[in-house]
């Protein structure tokens, strides 16, 4: 009897296995739905649709040397930072033991909101002077994300906004010392870089994939209760 | 009727002491759950990019680093700070608690403003943190001179409205999004005020991160020779503490459990400092840019700031020293080399200076961002003549380094003091030409030439005629004594336009 459970028992995962192509197309869509929810994807893509609204409207205005090149890293980091907050999970453990699908899910989700905020951003500029134009907000978008990221897997989700806020005045004040020294040039200060830097291009791709590797294969850091 | 021994019952505490207790244990345990310690790092690390290692570039000065520690500290704080307050001022919204302690004895904003307080207290400590490792290392290295604690305040205000404004955003939008939101926010508004200033009679004069005349930049003799004007930080904190007071005060305004009779005083608390907030807003709008470099403000100001700082100045020993502010002593060694071979070919001679003199520099605001920086009269005046120097840290610019500083004075005070012994200038004779021409050649400063005309508003030189080059020439290959006593004996008739080319030597 004993025994011949225990054979059923490989049977009955081998069916499960033989059971997921054919899992249903609206089951997937619903899940992606659902997970987006669960992580204020929403209210995410919200507040990038602000921040490129906000850079169109800022644009529109007089700014000077300084203003002109610090301005779009405002609404990039504060893309970032609305990216960022979408790793924070409600669900915590529970989660994290049932969804075989959640690295993928985070890893979509990421990804798509960056590309929509880069996208965003560049689309708000479009027919206005934008300092550093669209390969410098794919970069610094890219790059303020991967920190943030970062943040997440340290700090958890809900503070993750510490890291691409605080690199905002690490990459304002790195713009500035373009005219007042001492200069800050290492490309790891990437928004004081030129856009067509590799250096600081490999750095911002280095942080972006670090950070995304690691919040999607291990999700943010999230205290219960949060 | 056994006697028994019963203790006797503990005097009752006074309700004040009791509330103060209550309070200082909310704070206790606000303290130990708030999330700005783990936050500080960060705040850290922004100090001692924008604002340690400036301003350990920069000459130690207390007025220049001080200055500069303002606004570098204001940015490494402002999202840190903001933020975090969002972040706990959301926390009981964010955690589901509200219910929970809604019905607790204390009323909501005496628990609001425990939370803000701890929040503050730990951003206050790691500030002051931040500024002590400043100010000590700069104690340490200053010739001269004391700590400015004008700055300090600012700063100290500035975290306390960054505070009470994030904190208000958080409670009053309690959602993940609002604390970098506020973050953002009062970095955008902090960072992007300044582009609207417009001269030195500007309102927005009272954002904080304005340490100094917007206009001008870093000022090595701001305070230096005379007192440091704390017009504009008084209505930068009167501004900042009246916006706190608002802030905190409309807190306690939403109707509530608990809140109703706190209502009336929160409400006279907010317009108190709405009040204290407009009127430091219209004060640092009359304010103007004095001579020295410095916003003055009529209403605040105090008149015997204007009296100039008495010093013992440093010199250097040659026949014709040279003078230096002690708070310069460091660039001494160098300004005197500098100095030296100009100074060496005009000692003795009659009207050379009896010593160069190290003077304050003069502001004058022009239209709209313009200022014209000088002295305040001619380079060489009084009996027996002083030469007036500027050295070239005192004019706007990046502060230079020692040896940058010891060439530029060569090239600019140099020629000046041979100018102003000789007598050349646009209308000097071609023999007063030749021999400052001559006189630069051999202390190895740059060759003097003629003004040009204007072109397109940059002003050009031309060349010296030949005729003048060739007496210079040979004016300077004479040996230095022959030079120098045919100096002493025909200098006034040169200066008189007396003398020819051809009568050169």
């Amino acid at each position: 009897m004993t025994a011949g459970t225990a054979r059923e028992v490989p049977g009955a995962a081998a069916a499960d296995r033989r059971a997921w192509p054919a899992w249903p197309p609206r089951a997937g869509t619903r899940l992606l739905r659902l997970h987006a929810i669960s992580r204020r994807v929403p209210a995410a893509i919200a507040a990038i649709a602000a921040c490129a609204i906000g850079l169109r409207i800022a644009l529109i205005g007089h700014w000077d040397s300084y203003g002109a090149l610090q301005l779009p890293l405002v609404f990039e980091a504060g893309s970032a930072a609305a990216v960022t907050i979408t790793t924070a999970s409600p669900l915590g453990e529970p989660e994290r033991v049932t969804g075989r699908r959640l690295p993928f899910l985070r890893l979509a989700t990421t990804l798509t909101l960056t590309a929509a905020a880069a996208g965003a951003l560049t689309a708000a500029g479009t027919g206005a002077h934008l300092a550093g134009g669209t390969l410098d907000v794919l970069r610094n978008v890219a790059g303020m994300t991967g920190i943030g990221l970062l943040c997440a897997a340290v700090l958890g989700g809900g503070l993750a906004w510490v890291g691409p806020t605080g690199y905002l005045v690490v990459g304002a004040y790195g713009l500035y010392t373009q005219w007042h020294g001492p200069a800050l040039t290492t490309p790891w200060i990437w928004p004081a870089r030129p856009p067509h830097d590799a250096g600081a291009a490999i750095c911002a791709t280095l942080v972006f994939t670090i950070g995304i590797v690691i919040t999607s294969v291990r999700g943010a850091r999230d205290p219960v209760g949060e | 009727m056994t006697a028994v021994r019963v203790p006797a019952a503990p005097r009752p505490m006074p309700a004040m002491r009791w509330h103060l207790r209550a309070a200082a244990r909310l704070l206790r345990l606000e303290l130990r759950r708030n999330a700005m310690p783990w936050m500080l790092p960060v705040a850290v690390c922004l100090f001692w990019i924008t604002a340690y290692r400036k301003a350990m570039a920069m000459p130690p000065l207390w007025s220049l680093r001080a200055a500069s520690m303002q606004s570098g500290a204001l940015l490494a704080f402002v999202c840190p700070v903001a933020g975090v307050a969002a972040w706990m001022g959301s926390r009981e919204a964010r955690r589901h608690i509200t219910d929970l302690v809604t019905i607790t004895a204390r009323p909501r904003w005496a628990r609001q403003l425990t939370t803000w307080a701890a929040a503050t207290c730990w951003a206050m400590l790691g500030y002051l943190g931040c500024v002590a490792a400043l100010y000590g290392v700069t104690a340490r290295q200053a010739a001269w001179g004391g700590p400015p604690w004008w700055p300090v305040a600012v700063v100290a205000a500035s975290l306390l409205a960054l505070s009470a404004l994030g904190f208000a955003a958080g409670a009053l939008v309690p959602s993940r999004f609002t604390a970098p939101v506020a973050a953002i926010a009062a970095f955008f508004a902090l960072a992007l005020s300044t582009q609207l200033i417009q001269g030195s009679q500007s309102y927005w004069q009272v954002s904080p991160i304005v340490a100094a005349p917007w206009d001008i930049g870093p000022d090595t003799g701001r305070g230096v020779f005379y007192p440091y004007l704390p017009d504009l930080p008084i209505a930068q904190v009167m501004f900042l503490t009246g916006l706190t007071m608002a802030v905190l005060g409309a807190t306690a305004l939403p109707k509530g459990p608990g809140v109703g009779w706190l209502r009336r005083p929160a409400a006279a608390v907010t317009a108190a400092g709405l009040l204290a907030a407009g009127t430091a807003v219209a004060l640092a709008g009359t304010g103007k840019l004095d001579a020295h470099g410095m916003i003055a403000i009529p209403a605040v100001h105090d008149a015997a700031s204007d009296r100039p700082l008495r010093y013992t100045p440093v010199c250097s020993h040659a026949a014709i020293p040279v003078c230096l502010n002690p708070a310069y002593a460091s660039y001494l060694p160098a300004a005197a080399t500098a100095l030296a071979p100009v100074l060496n070919e005009m000692a003795g001679l009659p009207g050379a200076p009896v010593r160069v003199s190290q003077t304050a520099t003069t502001y004058r605001q022009g239209t709209g961002n313009s200022v014209s920086v000088g002295l305040a009269g001619p380079p060489i005046s009084g009996t027996p003549p002083v030469f007036h120097l500027l050295l070239p840290d005192q004019l706007p610019g990046p502060p230079m380094t020692t040896g940058g500083l010891a060439t530029a004075l060569r090239s600019s005070a140099g020629p000046a003091i041979v100018a102003s012994v000789i007598g050349d200038g646009p209308s000097a004779s071609p023999a007063q030409q030749a021999v400052a021409a001559a006189l630069s050649m051999s202390a190895g400063l740059p060759q003097p030439s003629l003004p040009g005309p204007v072109i397109r508003r940059r002003s050009t030189t031309v060349p010296l005629p030949a005729s003048v080059r060739s007496a210079a020439g040979r004016f300077a290959a004479l040996p230095s004594p022959a030079r120098h006593a045919w100096l002493v004996r025909h200098l006034a008739a040169l200066r008189a336009g007396q003398i020819t080319l051809a009568q050169l030597p």
